[in-house]
């Protein structure tokens, strides 16, 4: 059964690792962008005027301004430090969420950790001096064989429960016979350990020395008094070369046993060591955006659609030219996205009109003409071409037949009250009966 | 019983090592720990009333300069040359409604005499709802708008009202964070000349 | 006539556990057992005045009688029945009041659960200290945290009202309620653990007999915390769900200290080991209670979840210091006296696992506990200069600590009792951990980045794989039994629901649902984007996948609140109402959030900001929105729900097996005939039933 297992989990090891430096993207790294580090320092401000909260959380006025005040020192190219340190001149240095390390409380970074190096090396301490010790006698014993009888009678009680737990472990499988064998001889001698057995002061269920086992264990197991389970012909079928040769295979066996665990364990433990140096590591980068440890990635189609999101918010905020570089890009890269043709040519549109420039209003022209062919059913591009030819050329018979196109589009009522001015001057213009879908303004 | 001269077959050590006391030692640690937490628990002021220390006070102050909430722009020189009251405010913060009035004797003593200016500013509040306080509360002194919060970033203010007193070359000699009475100011004009400010 | 009923009420309560005390004493002190037996009777005693006590509050709350100064406090004409009912635990008097009679409760079941055995000096023991507790809440009442004064001067018209943000979700009603029923709880097993002390008798189970108890405290603790989560969320606006604030921290202490001992508590159960640790365990989660009380109710540390300031603060730390003392000097005591027989076999065993688990749990609240009070000791040190500490400090041993345990989780249930070998786990986890790294590689493909995520949904599925292994394991012994016991098939595979209670089994749905709950809380916290809208009426825009478009706004009147609404179409299906919400005439408003809940994600929405209606410039005016899209929230909910769900599972009672059964043994007194191809690991996971033979008992009871 180990042989078939262990390429496994050889296996399972390296696609973990794998799958995690590939995941942790250790091997895409950059240096952190100045959004990243402004999300970085935000989320350690505290929000002045809130309790708990960081400024990145907040939506405080105040959050605000030191949101503000965090981005225009990074673009004066001040060190994350000398940010932290500004604001704490100003605000005292409970505003930073974390405490820094150094006065007193570098206590608060430093007792944490000790107390689990302490525990740690306890833990690692009693298991060495148990087997320093020898597991002949038992570890309460270490102080001393107790001569109070009541003692003596639980440390009895104990063991020989001890010993029927084992039986009926080894029973069910649960233990292997290397362990079995061990456990039970070490606990035999720890009750021989004990002396022989006073008179009945110790109640019953005490148990004579010489008998290891007890009559629950007999009647569990139908094991002799002197023979182990191993010879147990009721025993779970097992291995059958154990109990011809248990003393001398076991133990060879249990050395191999004893060198692949310690084997096993240094890897462990190196994968753990090297784990907990590269979470802190590469988990203090954030991504755009984001207050967090992590990105999921986007597929093409996903990264098209976020930027246009991200130019559409841009223009909602009337910023123009920053809006149609964004969507400039998005043309770049993709010269057939109809949506980016048509906001383009709408934003240029509009920008022409503004600074009376005819190059932008003959290029929106042409966009709104391309994107119009590419998606004839897109209800935006027929309302930008109406607009356009209404307001531009003066052609309010076009334009009519544009807004016609673009009421069958079905286009949300939202958009359509919004240009419910610009239809109804297009339909008046051109003499013909306003429809119905338009509403008064 | 063993007899210790002739040890029977079961081995037995020698002479029995001293009994442990882990339990005692681990208990009275924290015991001792437990101790020194309580004290200090029943030490501390309640949070709301503890001194939020500014670390303003002592060294200089920042420029205040801006636009008033009438639109004007007021702004006053980094060494003022007489003593300065700053006091951040919200139209909808009660202890600043019941501040309102010592702020209005404050301003009335003090504009005669020259030596001390006062001026106001707006924390977390709009210009316009400020404007009306004021008015209101017939202030006549300057009220900036501090739309964008960066006064009150640059005196570190986290509440209101917060009042802050700047000697005439420009340092920072006190910090209130609860409402003051015109008496207060005086007595901190006062301390503040005497140690020669 | 309110105020009267309550301070009879809470006399009546007061009386009895003083006189409880006498009594039990003075037949302690003599050995009386008939003595001893006539002082259980307080307990009701205790339970009738508190429940006098809550019904003249309730009542007074119902029908607005502000001749109560509580009521005038936290209640106001327009106040909706529901607010007003929930107004008894709104504020400090009204909540040692819920204390009070929670503990009334507990008292008189432990004195019900324990009547056969009342004359016996250990269950005196601990009912007397019950009665302490119940003597120093109820004494409270009568002095600074009386609920039931009268208002000086005139009887005012009409109330203030509860506190903004108390009135604005039903969960009010649920959670207050649910966190004392489990920080409550946690007095018995610490009565139990003195009286054991005491009467140094420590070899019997008096731990595993009110196992039930504690299980039912800590559920219901788990539950309250996680509502409360889950109403910060709805209610405070910034989209987040735990802050480490000391408040929540203060109920969180006590419930790590508590998991820890629900589980080395199976190490003493079973093998007789770690009873003083244990005892010490208990000790601290019942002092870390009252240590909370003080800091939710004292004042000294800012929140914005506790209570207003008063002068319990003092009495509170003293009693925390007596009870710390008396639990702390009792085991220092007694302890080396009164150690286990033997030791833990090897770490790799169950009982090593379950060492690890109790040493994280442990040491994390250490770090959580120094975290609370440190800016306090740093004051007192510092004369003064403050120090911040928030989240970021707590999270950067949060996820260290959750990692091991989602580890830990997944490699105990295989685990056997006393010792095992690498080989055996290498069999029996070789499935689980394939699913977990599996999940990471699906992930990494999918373009899931970061490494504490992606470490947190590997481990997960692996725990979530290793507890699901330990049920199909259970089920099918289950099954096997029913089959061997002379059920027909159809009828032994129906009997497999067997398989899913009992404590370990109820403990398997519980990890389960703990495991969701983590990765839910990996995905929100890792991948989650805040944003601000700038919206027009009739404009929309897209923001991580999900169109929000302004529709319009209106206002929603009621008598007790008016809310100023936007009204926002999310993903062109559901409407949205963030608002502006003020509650009655006034008081400051509060925003109110609105969230999209859905499988994938959350869209989670406020109003930042209402333009000023502008000197009529006509042009539209732009609203902002703040929005924080944050994924698989849903399932912190659903995880929450799983861990009650398998609380009560693990309540049900499992088939009645011999307590030392091992881990894989099949159903007790029918051994299997020797089948050569049964597997050697198809057993079904340990499950000792309630009536544990204590080590050594012998004969059974």
């Amino acid at each position: 059964m180990r042989s078939r297992h262990f390429p496994l989990w050889t296996l399972l090891g390296v696609a973990l690792v794998v799958a995690l430096v590939v995941g942790s993207g250790l091997l895409s790294s950059s240096p952190p962008t100045a959004a990243q580090r402004a999300s970085a320092i935000e989320s350690v401000i505290r929000c002045p005027t809130c309790e708990d909260l960081s400024v990145a959380e907040s939506s405080a006025p105040t959050a605000v301004t030191v949101r503000a005040t965090v981005r225009q020192l990074i673009a004066e190219g001040r060190s994350d430090q000398q940010i932290e340190d500004y604001l704490s001149a100003r605000y005292g240095s409970s505003i930073v969420l974390d405490p820094p390390a150094s006065g007193w409380s570098l206590l608060v970074w430093v007792l944490p950790v000790a107390a689990g190096v302490i525990a740690a090396g306890l833990v690692v301490a009693v298991v060495a001096r148990r087997r320093r010790c020898g597991t002949d006698v038992l570890d309460a014993d270490v102080r001393g064989p107790s001569t109070d009888p009541v003692a003596l009678a639980e440390r009895r009680r104990f063991l020989t429960q001890s010993l029927s737990d084992a039986d009926a472990e080894y029973l069910a499988g649960d233990l292997s016979d290397a362990d079995y064998l061990s456990l039970r001889q070490r606990d035999l001698a720890r009750l021989a350990a004990l002396g022989p057995v006073a008179t009945s002061a110790d109640g019953p269920g005490a148990v004579t020395a010489g008998t290891p086992g007890s009559s629950e264990l007999s009647a569990v197991s139908g094991a002799t008094a002197t023979g182990t389970l191993l010879d147990d012909p009721d025993r779970v079928a097992g291995d059958v070369d154990a109990r011809v040769e248990p003393s001398v295979d076991l133990t060879d066996r249990a050395r191999r046993r004893g060198r692949n665990k310690w084997f096993l364990v240094a890897a462990v433990g190196c994968f753990a060591a090297a784990l907990a140096l590269a979470v802190p590591v590469f988990s203090s980068h954030r991504l755009p955006g984001q207050s967090a440890t992590g990105s999921i990635d986007l597929s093409p189609s996903q990264q098209v659609q976020r930027s246009l999101d991200q130019a559409a918010a841009v223009e909602n905020q009337d910023q123009l030219g920053e809006a149609a570089q964004l969507y400039q890009s998005i043309l770049d890269a993709n010269p057939d996205n109809e949506v980016a043709l048509a906001q383009l040519g709408w934003l240029e549109y509009r920008i022409g009109q503004q600074g009376a420039s005819t190059t932008l209003l003959n290029d929106a022209r042409a966009k709104l003409n391309q994107a119009a062919v590419l998606n004839p059913g897109d209800y935006a591009v027929h309302l930008y071409l109406g607009t356009l030819l209404l307001q531009l050329d003066g052609n309010a018979a076009e334009a009519v037949a544009q807004f016609t196109q673009f009421l069958a589009d079905r286009p949300p009522a939202s958009v359509v009250a919004q240009a419910a001015s610009v239809l109804r001057q297009a339909y008046l213009a051109a003499g013909r009966p306003i429809p119905s879908q338009i509403p008064t303004v | 019983m063993t007899d210790l001269a002739t040890p029977p077959a079961p081995p037995v050590p020698p002479s029995p090592p001293p009994t442990r006391h882990t339990a005692r030692w681990a208990g009275l640690l924290i015991l001792v720990v437990a101790a020194g937490l309580i004290a200090v628990l029943a030490t501390r002021p309640p949070a709301t009333v503890s001194e939020v220390q500014n670390p303003l006070v002592g060294h200089a102050s920042p420029r205040i300069s801006g636009t008033t909430v009438d639109g004007s722009t007021f702004s006053l020189p980094a060494v003022p040359g007489k003593f300065v009251v700053v006091n951040f405010f919200a139209s909808w913060c009660i202890p600043c409604q019941s501040e309102g009035p010592n702020l209005v004797q404050f301003n009335f003593e003090h504009q005669q005499s020259g030596d001390a200016q006062l001026v106001s500013v707006v924390f977390d509040d709009s210009a316009s709802n400020a404007r009306d306080y004021q008015a209101k509360l017939g202030a006549t002194w300057p009220t900036l708008a501090d739309s964008g919060g960066d006064l009150a970033l640059a005196f570190g203010v986290r509440e209101s009202p917060s009042t802050f007193l700047i000697a005439p070359d420009g340092r920072v000699v006190a910090y209130i964070v609860a409402p003051v009475t015109a008496a207060d100011l005086d007595q901190l004009i006062a301390r503040a000349k005497a140690t020669g400010a | 006539m309110n105020g009267t009923l309550g301070h009879i009420g809470v006399l009546l309560g007061f009386a009895g556990a003083v006189v409880g005390i006498v009594v039990l004493g003075v037949g302690l002190a003599r050995g009386r057992t008939n003595t001893l037996r006539g002082g259980q009777v307080y307990a009701p005693v205790i339970l009738l005045g508190g429940l006098v006590a809550v019904v003249a509050m309730e009542h007074a709350l119902i029908t607005h009688d502000f001749s109560l100064s509580y009521v005038a406090q936290n209640n106001s004409r327009e106040t909706p029945w529901l607010y007003s009912i929930t107004g008894l635990w709104s504020a400090l008097a009204g909540s040692i009041l819920l204390w009070g009679v929670v503990l009334g409760g507990y008292a008189t079941a432990m004195v019900w659960r324990f009547r056969k055995r009342a004359g016996d000096e250990l269950v005196g023991w601990a009912t007397l200290v019950v009665y302490v507790v119940s003597a120093f809440f109820f004494g409270l009442m009568l002095g600074p945290a009386d609920p039931f004064t009268h208002v000086v001067g005139a009887i005012p018209a009409d109330g203030t009202g509860p506190n903004s943000l108390l009135q604005d979700n039903p969960l009010v009603l649920i959670h207050p309620p649910m966190l004392y029923l489990g920080l409550v709880g946690f007095t018995l097993p610490f009565a139990f653990a003195i009286a054991s002390l005491i009467t140094g008798r420590l070899d019997e189970d008096w731990q595993g007999e009110t196992r039930r108890w504690t299980l039912f405290a800590w559920a219901f603790l788990s539950m309250g915390i996680l509502l409360g989560a889950w109403w910060s969320y709805q209610v405070l606006g910034w989209g987040g769900f735990w802050g480490w604030d000391p408040v929540e921290n203060a109920a969180l202490l006590p419930w790590l200290v508590g998991t820890a001992y629900l589980h080395s508590v199976m190490v003493q159960q079973r093998r007789g080991l770690l009873r003083i640790w244990n005892l010490s365990l208990v000790v601290a989660a019942f002092s870390l209670t009252i240590l909370g009380t003080f800091l939710t109710r004292s004042g000294v540390l800012e929140s914005v979840h506790s209570f207003s300031e008063s002068t319990i603060g003092p009495l509170l730390l003293g009693f925390f210091g007596l009870v710390l003392f008396t639990g702390v000097g009792l085991i220092a005591w007694r302890g080396d006296r009164l150690r286990s027989a033997g030791g833990i076999d090897s770490p790799i065993s169950r009982e090593g696992a379950f060492l690890a688990n109790n040493l994280l749990f442990v040491g994390f609240a250490f770090v959580v506990l120094l975290g609370t009070v440190f800016p306090l000791l740093y004051e007192a040190l510092n004369n003064g200069t403050q120090v911040g500490i928030g989240a970021p400090y707590f999270n950067r041993f949060f996820v260290p600590v959750g990692l091991a345990l989602l580890f830990l989780m997944a490699v105990a249930p295989a685990l056997p009792w006393r010792k095992s070998s690498v080989e055996v786990m290498r069999g029996r986890l070789a499935v689980p951990a394939a699913i977990g790294v599996l999940v990471v590689v699906v992930c990494v493909l999918a373009g899931v980045h970061g490494i504490e995520p992606l470490l947190a949904f590997g481990l997960g599925a692996f725990a979530a794989a290793s507890a699901g292994r330990s049920l199909v394991l259970s089920v099918r012994g289950s099954v096997r039994a029913a089959r061997v016991g002379g059920a027909s098939t159809g009828r032994a595979a129906l009997s497999g629901w067997r398989g899913f209670v009992g404590r370990a089994n109820g403990g398997m749905v519980v990890h389960i649902g703990v495991v969701v709950v983590a990765i839910g809380l990996a995905a929100a916290t890792s991948y989650l984007q805040r944003g601000t809208l700038h919206l027009a009426k009739g404009q929309s825009t897209t923001f991580a996948g999900h169109t929000v478009e302004f529709v319009g706004t209106r206002v929603v009147t009621s008598p007790s609140r008016s809310s100023f609404q936007a009204v926002l179409r999310v993903d062109g299906r559901g409407m949205f109402y963030p608002a502006v919400t003020q509650f009655g005439a006034g008081t400051s408003t509060v925003g109110t959030p609105a969230i999209d809940s859905g499988w994938r994600d959350d869209v989670y929405l406020t109003i930042n900001n209402i333009p000023q209606s502008s000197s009529g410039s006509g042009t539209t005016t732009v609203w902002t929105f703040g929005v924080v899209e944050q994924p698989l929230v849903m399932w912190l909910w659903i995880g929450a729900g799983l861990i009650g769900f398998g609380s009560i599972l693990s309540a049900i009672p499992g088939r009645r097996r011999r307590p030392t059964d091992p881990v894989s043994a099949p159903v007790s007194g029918v051994a299997p005939p020797p089948d050569p191809e049964l597997d050697r690991d198809t057993g079904s996971p340990d499950d000792a039933s309630d009536d544990r033979l204590p080590v050594g008992a012998g004969d059974a009871p």
